[in-house]
């Protein structure tokens, strides 16, 4: 089965690198239209963003973006059958070297750059030549109707797409280096009345990664095709390949070819045309001689345009049932500025009283629903009643604590409810209850890296940085921290507690530097709740890096303390002791040395 | 993209490294020609069969180049280089080139022949090089110095370049002499080597000060952007689109005989902006308005466009043409197009209600019509 009968066998999965917007929507499109179910799309590779909003249809949808090729979870990696490759011509060598390296079944790729380097695309050619179906370096890319389209091919308008029945497949093959020009033909055979088998659009490059020859193979063995058209222009020896594939019978089925450059003879000295190729360096590569020797050959080779869309509405053509494109549900589609999910389904609200009583409900059910409305999933029953017992201990720490002094602070200012608890809550932070996140990515790297907790207290505190969940102000050996011991047995509850293990033997060797180096309440939170989300909920090591990027430990915190606050703003306003000043004894004043002084005479 | 010229100094100063002795002479005073020696002075502009056009000279004292270098200096070269004398007999003149060839690169050679090698290219021997394991075999059969070969292929592997050629070579007692060297750079290469730069490409043709100024706004975008002026004085100017659409245009105009009336070629592609195509379009119709054809057309056509948004290109075009309506119509320009592509209709639209505003239009189609119809009416229009 040659690629393109393996296309349209279904094998059309589209990795992105790069970006082009136009030119991915025009892929979703061509998808919609063709009646596709989801995208043939499966993500971009492409700057930092985790995802894009593109339009499948009339709906708006993200597509994921990743920062490398290796990064694609594996459930979608399966998919992948074509590279697009967007990048600049300085990057695409690197790129489409990688991504051959992480999907080496891939069919293949369009090179969508026009400055890619003569010794890259050589290179490139001698790396993935005869295996991969490459279309570029330049051009725009690949297309089989109905099935897939790689690159700016057949246009970007849904308006062009229809036009050019890009939905309904046929038998003739239209083959150009000319990215211009294959989608002029694209369309001269659907107004011709025929309909396209496949079209791929080789580049004006000097040295496709696929060649002409290559693709003309491709379409001999390619059951579907009947009449190969082909555009080509002076400069280059291409036209002498069709020339030898037919006299040696490797190419049977009839071509008709323009070869455009006449005008070149009106020129006292060669020009350099629009394509790299395009400049006639022998006599042999000039437009006339390349036309005369298809002719020879047997190929049909009219000298006028005109006439070569003449001779485009003889071909011969097999029969077609047009599948019509309905561009009206892509018209005027207008972007959101922002999306998100529903974080609470109230449709469905649940009945808390019946029949004169109070329907029983479980008992985390807050820390249940708060977990769902942050992760977009049900947890267990583990999960939530852990998170149950972080909310109810979390919810005050005393009167001393920064975040409380400051919201008892604002209040005794005269400020309402929500300027004294922003104070408060402002006020956390890396050094106050701000570090379960990062006390949650020392747990997981440490268990990931594999190393001892010695080695990794060294690596970690090298130069002086301190370890997220690890010491406490006020508690130490000795004065335990009541919190952290309750909140541990929740580990008896698993078979297995790697990152609880890890934090605890990371807090022996740090405890043997410093007796209040212990584990705090932020490390045990994050390593036992790692701990459950690994063990009872099957969470993937991709989904705990997702929980570190978007900062869920740190809500474990904020949402307990919340009420906390609250209490300590109601608890100022009932007793109204006034405006709040630091009395002198309570502040030092440092001594500035008059030279310290600013010169003012 | 392309296959640019590089300066014979450049090159062989990448081959030969300090061995090299040869000095580049740029600007006028600025460089202090030698006190003594015998040298050979080339103008070094890329410039082909420069030794038939007396752009060499061998075997001159220091003392006479100076007259040497004015004299090519009032004919308007700028560039040279001197190199210390070095005396041969012509029957030592080897043949050799490289090239970057889909396999690989091959190399041709010549033991003999020399400066005449056209007339006897069955003297010429091909080698292909596709791996460094090739090279000592090439070396043996060709007789040329392992250590030569080798390093030729390095600096022509490391420093993109796309094709060298020595001509003539001479090899005495193991030891190669360059007498002169061609190179061709890839010019997609610039950015991953430092060897060469902008500074050591050479255009040896005198440029029209449009393409100039062209080309400084194509270094500046990833569109692609050209213009070539053929004719200063022709009758049919054309901002046409896509490389391949434009020489199908192109050529109609040779096959209905009015192939010196063109006045340029050029293509914008690959996405402009609006501000983009304004800037190209602006150069296009600058020379057209100079041009002292008695009746002129501009075509503004191309095949469909794949991405190139028609709107924002045609908006472009409408801002260029805008500045200058009223000095078009005096002169009884008109404005003939045909293109397709994205936001098709709504291009169409916009550049058919400007066009009859300022009575300037000739003919206007989009994808329905044959790719030749702008420049077929445009003809037309200047031929009655």
């Amino acid at each position: 089965m040659n690629t393109i009968e393996q296309i349209r066998s279904g094998r059309t999965g589209i990795l992105i690198a790069g970006n082009h917007e136009k030119i991915v929507q025009s892929i979703l499109d061509f998808d919609f239209l063709s009646g596709k179910k989801e995208p043939s799309i499966v993500g971009l590779v492409s700057g930092n963003r985790k995802a894009q909003k593109f339009f499948f249809g009339p709906r708006e949808i993200l597509l994921p973006c990743y920062k490398g090729f290796e990064q694609i979870p594996a459930e979608h990696a399966s998919r992948i059958a074509w590279l697009l490759n967007l990048q600049s011509g300085r990057r695409t060598f690197d790129s489409t070297v990688a991504f051959f390296a992480a999907f080496p079944q891939a069919l293949g790729a369009h090179l969508f750059a026009e400055n890619v380097p003569e010794r890259h695309a050589t290179e490139l050619i001698r790396r993935f030549g005869a295996e991969k179906l490459i279309a570029g370096p330049s051009g725009v890319g690949l297309v089989v109707p109905g099935y897939l389209k790689l690159g700016a091919i057949g246009g970007t308008d849904p308006v062009q797409l229809s036009a050019s029945r890009l939905g309904t497949a046929g038998s003739i093959a239209v083959v150009s280096t000319s990215g211009g020009m294959t989608n002029e033909l694209i369309r001269a055979v659907a107004s011709a009345g025929k309909r396209l088998s496949f079209s791929i659009s080789i580049g004006g490059d000097r040295f496709p990664v696929t060649s002409l020859t290559d693709v003309l193979k491709l379409a001999e063995s390619d059951p579907a095709t009947a009449t190969i058209v082909y555009f080509g222009e002076l400069g280059g020896s291409d036209e002498y390949e069709i020339v030898e594939l037919i006299k040696s019978k490797q190419l049977t089925k009839p071509v008709l070819a323009y070869i455009a450059g006449i005008i070149d003879e009106a020129f006292d000295e060669h020009m350099q045309f629009g394509h790299a190729k395009a400049l006639v360096a022998r006599a042999d590569e000039s437009a006339r001689a390349k036309r005369d020797a298809l002719l020879a050959a047997g190929a049909q080779a009219p000298e006028t345009f005109p006439q070569f869309l003449e001779a485009m509405r003889s071909l011969p053509s097999t029969d077609f049932h047009d599948t019509v494109f309905d561009t009206a549900p892509l018209m005027d589609r207008h972007k959101s500025i922002l999306s998100t999910r529903t974080i609470l389904d109230l449709s469905d609200a649940p009945a808390f009283v019946k029949d004169g009583a109070i329907v029983p409900r479980s008992s985390a059910m807050f820390a249940s629903m708060s977990l769902k409305a942050l992760l977009g999933r049900e947890v267990s029953a583990t999960a939530s009643a852990f998170v149950e017992a972080v909310f109810e201990l979390l919810i005050d720490h005393g009167g001393n604590v920064s975040g409380a002094v400051n919201t008892m602070i604002t209040a005794r200012a005269g400020r309402d409810l929500v300027s004294s608890l922003a104070s408060g809550i402002l006020t956390i932070g890396p050094r106050f209850g701000g570090a379960v996140t990062e006390a949650a990515r020392t747990w997981i790297d440490g268990v990931s890296s594999g190393m001892h907790a010695a080695a990794f207290v060294e690596a970690r505190t090298k130069g002086g940085a301190v370890l997220s969940g690890i010491g406490h102000r006020k508690y130490r050996i000795g004065i335990p921290d009541p919190r952290v011991a309750t909140l541990a047995q929740f580990a008896t509850l698993l078979k297995k507690h790697p990152h609880y293990d890890f934090a605890r033997s990371v807090e022996e060797v740090t405890t043997g530097k410093n007796g209040s180096l212990i584990l705090n309440v932020d490390g045990v939170i994050a390593a036992v709740l790692i701990d459950i989300f690994v063990e009872v909920d099957g969470f993937t090591a991709e989904q705990l890096q997702e929980l570190l990027d978007i900062e869920f430990f740190n809500a474990l915190f904020v949402i307990p303390r919340t009420v906390g606050f609250i209490a300590h703003f109601m608890e100022q306003k009932r007793n109204d002791e006034g405006l709040f000043r630091l009395p002198d004894d309570l502040l030092f004043i440092r001594d500035t040395k008059p030279k310290d002084k600013p010169d003012t005479r | 993209m392309s296959r640019v010229k590089l300066s014979e100094y450049r090159a062989k100063k990448m081959l030969l490294g300090n061995d090299y002795a040869g000095l580049s002479i740029r600007t006028e005073g600025g460089d202090t020609l030698p006190k003594d020696g015998r040298w050979v002075a080339k103008v070094d502009q890329g410039v082909k069969k420069r030794f038939k056009q007396g752009l060499v000279v061998v075997d001159k004292s220091a003392a006479e180049l100076n007259a040497v270098i004015d004299g090519w200096r009032s004919k308007g070269f700028s560039q040279f280089i001197l190199e210390p004398f070095f005396s041969h007999n012509m029957k030592e003149e080897q043949y050799f080139s490289m090239e970057r060839v889909r396999e690989g690169i091959r190399i041709l050679h010549a033991k003999d022949g020399g400066v005449d090698i056209e007339a006897h290219p069955e003297a010429v021997k091909h080698y292909l090089i596709t791996s460094a394991a090739d090279v000592p075999a090439v070396a043996a059969t060709s007789g040329m110095p392992h250590a030569f070969l080798q390093n030729c292929i390095d600096v022509f592997d490391k420093n993109f370049l796309a094709f060298l050629e020595i001509n003539p070579l001479v090899i005495v007692d193991g030891q190669a002499h360059l007498l002169d060297a061609a190179v061709l750079v890839d010019d997609a290469g610039a950015f991953f080597t430092d060897v060469w730069g902008e500074d050591d490409l050479v255009r040896s043709k005198t440029r029209h000060p449009a393409e100039a100024r062209v080309e400084a706004l194509a270094s500046t975008t990833p569109a692609s952007l050209k213009l070539s002026v053929i004719n200063p004085d022709g009758a049919l100017f054309s901002l046409l689109s896509g490389g391949g659409g434009s020489i199908v245009i192109a050529d109609e105009a040779q096959l209905k005989g009015a192939g010196s009336m063109i006045g340029n070629y050029g293509e914008y592609s690959g996405g402009p902006t609006r501000e983009e195509t304004y800037l190209y379009a602006k150069e296009v119709i600058g020379v057209m308005l100079a041009s002292k054809a008695a009746k002129k057309a501009l075509v503004i056509a191309g095949g469909i466009a794949n991405f190139t948004d028609m709107k924002s290109t045609f908006s472009g075009i409408i801002d260029a043409l805008t500045e200058v309506a009223q000095i078009m119509r005096a002169a009884g320009i008109k404005v003939f197009v045909r293109r397709g592509g994205p936001n098709e209709a709504a291009g169409l639209k916009i550049m058919r209600e400007f066009l009859e505003k300022e009575s300037l239009l000739g003919s206007i189609d989009g994808s329905d019509s044959i790719i030749t119809k702008a420049v077929d009416d445009a003809i037309h229009f200047i031929q009655i």
